[in-house]
């Protein structure tokens, strides 16, 4: 296939840039597990916030679900950057980029909670109520020991889709892997020598997520 | 699904045979960034327009070849001109070795220089400010401004952007403290936030960037064909129309500021 593109390969040029490499795999692995983390908490949050009681709760919880899923992460990045972080005095590119991503992803692990909360049938937690426990111990020893399965598959494809929308930050020049690779392109003008080590450098971080993934969900369901 | 496959990859290998059978009759694709007004923009309705543009139908006319403009990210053109998706770039592109290493070069038709705009806050006032510690100097991804800051300012943090308009922003939010980039750009940025930002005029390097129209290298022919087209056009006042057409206002600034004009 590559015979076809009639392309000179130099991979000479980008080897002398292979630091940049290296950095950028890196920083890529830090914002994506701080993401991830955060992230989850905010997916948690805002699962419970969509079921709340208080009507501005759940609301809120709506609105930012729908807005943060209809609108391109690029757009969001911008915004949140040269708007919203310009006005709260975050200059930390690094940190605005986690904190964007994280609220990105947020809404996304968001519904994936709640869509396998909600597909708990409704007798289970009847048949917690018949068995005197409060909300409480109904949750925690009848739904979520079932939601758990259902959420754990959808959740590490979540995951994944952070470490690859991460590549998006380097529009705010957060010094990332797509970003670096990029940079090398410029300098070098080896558009395929660039970003083949991208590609797989991508992969070797969303793999061993996919597998483990694989695995989690053969052991969840014996 | 495999027979498919194979002809597609067939299809691919011998493609460029079939591209290469008229070589003179074929159109003559120009790559250019419409980004860089009055050089390169479009109209309203999105039909590519400016002084490179109007350069490259001139030397369409003069090759006997049509023209096909292709509106190329500035990253992606001397790519797309290695892996032969267009033939030439006319960009307002400035020679530099490093880029001469993987494509060639036109004799130069004009020449800029590049410039500074900064915050009033930053304290910068010449480009000796830059190099130093703490400071935080934005560019333009693959452009000279970049090629520049990497050479010459190496104890400058950069921040590498994709848009000039990315990179003035963090100027005026003084999360960067210099954009370097040419003086037409650096002035007109500067004209949009008068009170935001500083624009020193004055070039920072020795000698000024030449522009020239980029080709593949080991093409003789076409490079000798173009080489003839910039020499007849700087003496038959194709240079001083295009330059009346769009430059007029401009010309007169740059003769006030005292800098060197295009052509």
């Amino acid at each position: 296939m590559f015979l076809g593109t009639e392309y000179n390969f130099n991979w000479k040029s980008i080897y002398e840039y292979k630091q940049k490499f290296i950095d950028g795999f890196f920083t890529t692995i830090y914002i994506s597990f701080f993401s991830l983390i955060l992230s989850f908490f905010i997916g948690l949050f805002f699962a419970y916030g969509q079921n709340s009681k208080i009507i501005l709760l759940r609301f809120f919880s709506r609105f930012y679900i729908e807005t943060i899923r209809g609108t391109p992460l690029l757009v969001q990045i911008l915004i949140f950057f040269y708007v919203i972080a310009a006005n709260l005095g975050l200059d930390n590119r690094y940190v605005a980029g986690v904190i964007i991503l994280s609220i990105f992803s947020g809404a996304y692990i968001s519904e994936i909670i709640r869509a396998a909360i909600f597909s708990i049938p409704q007798e289970q937690y009847e048949t917690g109520l018949s068995l005197g426990f409060t909300t409480f111990q109904t949750y925690k020893y009848i739904i979520f020991p079932q939601a758990y399965k259902r959420i754990v598959p959808p959740l590490t494809g979540q995951f994944a889709s952070i470490i690859k929308d991460s590549s998006l930050l380097s529009i705010i020049s957060v010094n990332e892997f797509t970003m670096n690779a990029q940079e090398v392109n410029s300098y070098t003008f080896s558009t395929l020598e660039s970003y083949i080590p991208l590609a797989i450098g991508y992969l070797i971080l969303t793999y061993p997520i996919s597998l483990w993934s694989r695995r989690l969900e053969k052991r969840l369901k014996d | 699904m495999l027979k498919s496959f194979i002809s597609f990859v067939l299809l691919l290998a011998l493609n460029p045979m079939f591209a290469n059978a008229g070589t003179n009759t074929k159109p003559l694709k120009v790559g250019m960034e419409l980004q860089y007004p009055p050089f390169e923009m479009s109209t309203k309705d999105g039909t590519p327009s400016g002084i490179s543009v109007d350069l490259a139908k001139a030397l369409g006319k003069y090759l006997g070849r049509k023209v096909i403009i292709q509106n190329i990210a500035w990253d992606g053109l001397i790519p797309s001109l290695k892996t032969k998706k267009i033939d030439i770039i006319i960009s307002s592109m400035t020679i530099t070795d490093k880029r001469k290493k993987v494509i060639d070069f036109s004799i130069p038709y004009a020449q800029s220089d590049l410039a500074i705009l900064t915050n009033p806050t930053s304290g910068v006032k010449s480009v000796k400010d830059l190099n130093q510690k703490g400071k935080v100097v934005a560019v333009k991804k693959g452009t000279t401004g970049n090629i520049y800051a990497i050479e010459h300012l190496k104890k400058a943090k950069l921040l590498i952007l994709d848009k000039e308009s990315s990179a003035v922003l963090e100027v005026i939010q003084k999360r960067a403290d210099a954009f370097i980039y040419d003086q037409l750009t650096i002035y007109r940025d500067w004209k949009n936030h008068k009170n935001t930002t500083v624009a020193l005029l004055k070039p920072i390097t020795k000698k000024p960037g030449y522009w020239g129209i980029a080709l593949r290298q080991n093409e003789p022919e076409l490079k000798a064909k173009i080489n003839a087209f910039i020499k007849k056009a700087k003496s038959d006042g194709t240079f001083d129309r295009l330059a009346y057409k769009y430059l007029k206002d401009i010309k007169k600034t740059f003769i006030k500021l005292n800098i060197p004009f295009f052509f």
